[in-house]
């Protein structure tokens, strides 16, 4: 690092042992002035994420009204394409990443009525293989996990989880499961931490928790904390602030979260915030976004940070916990296999 | 934004602004070009020059390869066998350019798989040596494990032999791992193809095979001990061996080579940990199979643990009060 840079970064600078919340709020609320930088111009396609993960952060810190509910709505309508799925951006096509982030946001806002439940639900059964029971990401038919979790959690808030075929969702999900108990992006993937969760949250909202092998998954997720107390995706892959979400929230959702050291988590987490500009970044020293800042954030809450007063957040659909409980999807809980109960 | 370092961000010199603001309008042009294209619905030669121009600077924009593909159904080339043909195999040169810049994007990926679906009869061999390729340079990579898969799955639809497809690929499998038996991802693809072997063969020849992957699971624990994986290999080897007194025999010989770890290194933590769930396995298979010395042994070794891996003192903690339950508090 030359001086002159040096200079730029101290000044300014805040504690990072800290969890430096008005600073990340600020740094949210600039993402949309950003317009001169080619990276506001290259994620245009996934916007509609991006305002998921910025609420949500924001939501974690109560801070909430940070963003226009108004503008955002208006904006987030307008990516709805005929079909009823929600494209990135304005004019994109459809995809089910993007519905699920569309969705999040009405719901977050308790706004969900604003869009045509019939039709959002047709698009995602539209989705589902009448006779495999795996669900595309959209209308080309890429199978995965991802979107095993996401057809499921769309249809629950929309109160329609029983017009899809609920088994062939969950067979598809056990089949992606591995010799180390983890899950992989199909049956035959390896097992990755985010897969983990997205199978896991698919199978708790489909009440299908016990399908899991719960001892060989727990040590699997408890091994991926490294001596810097961040957590990594797969074995010898380095730490990642956005595996504190997908590690923590599926040893949440085993009621595990104990078996890897959180304050040591949190500690790693802080070290990654951007003590200047605001936001958290994949590593400490690395440029901030908005992605991991709202996982960094997440994770913060689920490892129960004392540091600031964070909303709980639910493991399985990544927002508060109080608007799962509006949305009266908290039920999940009450299914946990007799099993896991020490 | 994953690994991009801050510290190279510095206030911008004037003409390096001017480069940036510059990059941003071309790119701004062209994204609204190739959009208004779209709205127009225009499926000419031209729009598929202009989506490539565009994706050669973002591989992300999905909605831009689905654009291409309809263009490509509607091309009045695409109606005559040689000229789609040709277009296909262009297609797939274009994407080998691009995915040696960002193996990691899905929609290539994606869209890689349309175009091979297209051709009347596609050479996956050429797929397979384009992935080992790849996988020379990212032994690990996840979209290069996924796309063998799918690549294997076409050439085993298509063989005469298809046990024959998976005896080879369990070979590629034992060739990655004797480079590097911390390779993960062909430990896992061979946990997918061994089942599927072993159903073809004797019980001889079997048990055979099974003290094979023990030996390569040995090799593979000595080289580094610490490694989780090559136990957890293990572990899901007992689901495979049928029959208790096998299993447990499988666990006295995982046993015996953790002894010899803790003579070489006594504070060695995965071992350690391994001697636990031995113990604990052999337990739940056969009541009588440990011996109150080796429980005991188990205490002390968790509390241990404790000392040397404080990060999983919750976890050694929870196995304790279980066995303890179990263990001495049997009415």
């Amino acid at each position: 690092m030359s001086e002159a840079s040096k200079t730029v970064l101290d000044s300014d600078s805040a504690d990072s042992s800290m969890l430096l919340v008005d600073k990340h709020v600020e740094y949210i609320q600039s993402l949309d002035k950003r317009q001169d930088e080619i990276e506001y111009w290259m994620t245009e396609h996934l916007r509609i994420s991006g305002i998921y993960w910025g609420l949500v952060a924001l939501s974690l810190m109560n801070k909430q009204e940070g963003l226009d509910k108004e503008k955002v709505i208006e904006y987030v309508l307008s990516c709805q394409n005929s079909d009823g799925g929600f494209g990135g951006h304005t004019n994109h096509d459809s995809h089910l990443l993007y519905t699920m982030s569309a969705v999040q946001i009405l719901v977050m806002f308790d706004e969900l009525e604003r869009v045509d439940a019939d039709k959002v639900v047709g698009y995602v059964l539209s989705l589902q293989d009448p006779v495999t029971g795996e669900v595309s990401g959209d209308s080309w038919g890429e199978k995965d996990t991802r979107f095993a979790f996401i057809s499921l959690a769309i249809l629950s808030f929309f109160g329609s989880i029983d017009k899809i075929n609920v088994d062939g969702v969950v067979k598809y999900v056990q089949g992606s499961m591995n010799y180390d108990g983890g899950f992989g992006s199909e049956p035959g993937g390896e097992s990755h931490s985010a897969q983990v969760f997205t199978c896991l949250a698919a199978l708790a909202i489909a009440r299908k928790l016990e399908l899991v092998d719960r001892e060989r998954l727990s040590r699997w997720l408890a091994e991926r904390q490294l001596k810097s107390g961040g957590l990594n995706g797969r074995p010898q892959k380095l730490e990642d602030v956005c595996y504190s979400w997908w590690v923590l929230s599926s040893l949440k959702i085993l009621d595990r979260v104990h078996w890897v050291d959180c304050s040591r988590l949190c500690e790693f987490i802080l070290s990654a915030q951007d003590t200047v500009g605001g936001g958290i970044a994949d590593r400490p020293g690395d440029m901030a976004d908005v992605y991991h800042t709202c996982f960094g954030i997440a994770g913060l809450s689920l490892a129960g940070y004392k540091g600031f007063p964070l909303v709980h957040v639910d493991p399985v659909y990544c927002m508060p916990v109080s608007v799962v409980e509006r949305a009266g999807l908290r039920g999940w809980i009450d299914y946990i296999p007799d099993s896991w109960k020490d | 934004m994953h690994g991009r370092r801050r510290e190279l961000i510095r206030e911008p010199t004037v003409d390096e602004k001017a480069q940036a603001k510059q990059r941003v309008e071309k790119y701004c042009a062209l994204n609204t070009q190739v959009m208004e294209l779209r709205a127009r619905k225009e499926h000419s030669e031209d729009a598929l020059a202009a989506t490539k121009r565009l994706l050669e600077l973002n591989t992300e924009l999905h909605t831009v390869w689905n654009y291409r593909r309809e263009i490509f159904a509607h091309l009045e080339a695409w109606r005559v066998t040689e000229k789609k043909k040709a277009m296909l195999e262009q297609e797939l040169e274009f994407l080998l350019e691009i995915i040696m810049k960002n193996i990691k994007s899905y929609w290539m990926w994606n869209h890689r798989t349309w175009v091979l679906c297209q051709l009347p009869s596609p050479s996956w061999d050429r797929e397979l040596k384009l992935v080992a390729k790849l996988l020379a340079i990212d032994a690990r990579n996840f979209h290069g494990w996924d796309y063998r898969r799918f690549v294997v799955s076409k050439i085993r639809e298509a063989s005469v032999d298809p046990a024959a497809v998976d005896r080879s690929e369990f070979l590629f499998t034992t060739e990655q791992i004797n480079r590097d038996c911390a390779n993960h991802s062909a430990w896992h693809n061979r946990s997918k193809l061994l089942p599927a072997i072993l159903e073809e063969l004797t019980e001889e020849k079997r048990q055979e095979v099974i003290g094979k992957e023990v030996d390569l699971i040995l090799n593979a624990i000595y080289t580094d001990p610490d490694d989780q994986n090559a136990w957890l290999y293990h572990e899901w080897l007992l689901d495979v061996q049928t029959g208790a007194d096998a299993k447990c025999a499988l666990l006295r010989n995982k046993v015996a080579a953790i002894r010899e770890f803790l003579e070489l290194e006594e504070d060695s933590k995965r071992p350690l940990i391994e001697l636990v769930d031995a113990f604990i396995a052999m337990d739940d298979l056969k009541s009588g199979q440990v011996s109150d010395s080796e429980k005991k042994e188990c205490f002390y070794v968790l509390n241990k643990l404790k000392d040397i891996d404080s990060y999983h003192i919750g976890k050694y903690a929870d196995t304790e009060s279980t066995l303890q339950r179990r263990w001495t508090e049997q009415p």
